[in-house]
């Protein structure tokens, strides 16, 4: 009787993992069964093997690892510089009341405004430079992961804090370990919402005129009517951000390593 | 047996009676810990709340005092006063001498939880303290060793905090607060959250290591029995604002075990700080009743 109830349980964990692994491939086979049917218009929704050789052309003619370097360059440069000053004034903000005075009701009122909002600006400040891509990211990333830190701060148990100064700790000890560490389960979180934030701010930095990265690659594509282009844009950033993710949920679950 | 050999019990005058050792002449010893005249007062939303109220409190080196009150009484803010993580809004804390205004590192505390650093093994939070000092590591943790064999936890010394019971996770908290060697060690509740068996073991294990340490303890607790089978004296707070309404000297010999529960000076004592905790119920009761 066990026994039975525990095997119709394995044989649905066996389907499921079958029609997890099923999924992706059974959509693109559809899509290309509708795309050649001609029930739809080829030219606007090409097949998914047109698109494959889209990419294939598009790594062939050398472009696509200069705008993966130039995307890859803009995400990661902007999510390290913003994320760092966001520990570093969140820590700030949560731990000493007159910085917090002085800095939070200016951050509250920034970081409800969409990034992409400030593309025309960063436009007329920094010209299509790279710094202004960065700037957009910096932006973008920026008061997630402060905010999520000053919250973190703040929610560090009273009692290790106490405990620690018990012990004697240093002031700067204090801040280093204890708060930071203290703090650090919300700031994973606040981390992984600027992993994903920091890609659509890089859409937005890219389209506003670039020379390199997927994001332009897509651009021109569309503008050339090269929508098989388009699409393999679509799926190598989707692919990219999908990696960025899981990769960095997989850290972050290391992150918090006493858990 | 030790039948009475003097009454423990002093005489006292009825409440707000501080029952203070006399002044020190010569041949007495300073006291470690003088508490004087000494309130503390909390803002909440409407107005201010008196969690300590003008008590005066002396302890002797070596001695080990119970603070015994109900719960609320101002038991865990007195304690915090003591440890300099309350500042006093009148009167002083002074601990050897010096007066209390920030957290030192020869006083030693142990919370009614452990607090200790989840992300640090069982061995690296008590080799805190000594590292926080500026000991070397390989000093820090010979220090840290030492005293997990003392508190048995061998086995346990690379484990996290979150995989002990919560009776190991307290010895722990105990172990860190003694690797300062702390001259006075404040316990708040300490065995509070654990159960029955665990909790004589801990007594048990805590009056060995009184002999064997050389701190001043004073020891909050709810428990009567758990007092005046740890201490030497006992202080009966009254229900809140916090006042010492006693001060009962436990007289009983030591080294001490379990088997004086059943001591007949045990249980005079025992029947008579029942007796004025009673009283203390129904008055604070009473008072209560005319308030409103
Ligand atoms: N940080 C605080 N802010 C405001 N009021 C406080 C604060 N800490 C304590 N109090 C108040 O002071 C009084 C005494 O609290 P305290 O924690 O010292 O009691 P206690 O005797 O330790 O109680 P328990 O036995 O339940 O631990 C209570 O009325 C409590 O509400
Ligand atoms: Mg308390």
């Amino acid at each position: 009787m066990s026994t039975g109830g525990h095997n119709r349980a394995t044989t649905a964990g066996r389907l499921s993992v079958l029609v997890g692994a099923l999924s992706v491939p059974a959509f693109v086979g559809v899509w290309e069964l509708i795309a050649r049917s001609r029930i739809v218009n080829a030219v606007l929704f090409p097949p998914p093997s047109t698109v494959a050789v889209a990419v294939l052309d598009w790594i062939h003619s050398g472009q696509f690892f200069g705008d993966l370097w130039a995307s890859l360059f803009r995400v990661t440069v902007g999510f390290l510089i913003g994320t760092t000053g966001g520990i570093m004034l969140g820590m700030l903000t949560g731990r000493f009341r007159l910085v917090s005075s002085l800095l939070s009701p200016l951050f509250h009122i920034l970081r409800p405004i969409p990034p992409i909002a400030f593309v025309p600006i960063v436009i007329l400040w920094f010209g299509l430079s790279e710094a202004g891509k960065l700037f957009l990211v910096v932006w973008g990333v920026f008061f997630t992961v402060w905010l999520a830190t000053h919250i973190g701060v703040q929610k560090v148990d009273r009692g290790l804090v106490r405990a620690a100064l018990m012990l004697g700790t240093p002031r700067r000890q204090m801040l280093s370990e204890i708060i930071l560490l203290g703090a650090l389960p919300y700031i994973v979180v606040g981390l992984r919402t600027a992993v994903s934030i920091s890609f659509y701010t890089l859409v937005a930095a890219e389209l506003a005129g670039a020379f390199a990265g997927i994001v332009y690659r897509i651009e021109i594509a569309q503008q050339n009517m090269q929508t098989g282009q388009v699409m393999g844009g679509l799926a190598a950033l989707g692919l990219l951000s999908f990696v960025a993710d899981r990769s960095f949920a997989a850290i972050a679950e290391r992150a918090v390593w006493w858990r | 047996m030790v039948a009475m050999m003097h009454n423990p019990l002093r005489p006292t005058s009825p409440l707000r009676l501080v029952d203070a050792p006399p002044e020190p002449s010569s041949a007495v010893p300073e006291a470690t810990i003088r508490v004087e005249n000494l309130s503390i007062v909390f803002d909440v939303p409407r107005g201010q709340v008196i969690a300590v109220d003008r008590v005066s409190l002396a302890v002797m080196p070596g001695e080990f005092v119970s603070l015994v009150g109900p719960s609320g009484c101002g038991k865990s803010t007195l304690l915090n006063a003591m440890a300099g993580l309350e500042r006093p809004f009148e009167g002083e804390v002074m601990v050897a001498g010096k007066p209390m205004l920030a957290p030192r590192p020869d006083i030693g505390m142990v919370f009614q939880q452990p607090h200790l650093f989840p992300w640090k093994s069982v061995r690296r939070n008590i080799a805190h303290g000594p590292r926080a000092l500026g000991k070397s590591r390989t000093e820090a943790l010979r220090i840290a060793d030492d005293l997990i064999d003392m508190i048995g936890l061998t086995k346990f010394a690379s484990a996290y905090p979150h995989t002990l019971s919560g009776g190991m996770q307290q010895r722990v908290a105990i172990a860190r607060a003694l690797a300062n060697q702390p001259r006075v060690l404040l316990m708040d509740e300490p065995f509070g959250a654990l159960d029955a068996q665990t909790r004589a073991v801990m007594q048990d294990n805590l009056l060995e290591l009184r002999d064997r340490i050389n701190a001043t303890i004073v020891f909050v607790t709810h428990d009567i029995d758990e007092a005046i089978l740890l201490s030497d004296r006992v202080l009966i707070m009254s229900a809140g604002p916090g006042r010492i309404l006693r001060d009962l000297s436990a007289g009983l010999p030591r080294p001490r075990s379990s088997a004086i529960l059943t001591d007949p000076a045990y249980l005079a004592l025992k029947r008579d700080c029942l007796d004025l905790i009673r009283t203390e119920g129904r008055k604070a009761f009473e008072q209560m009743e005319t308030v409103t």
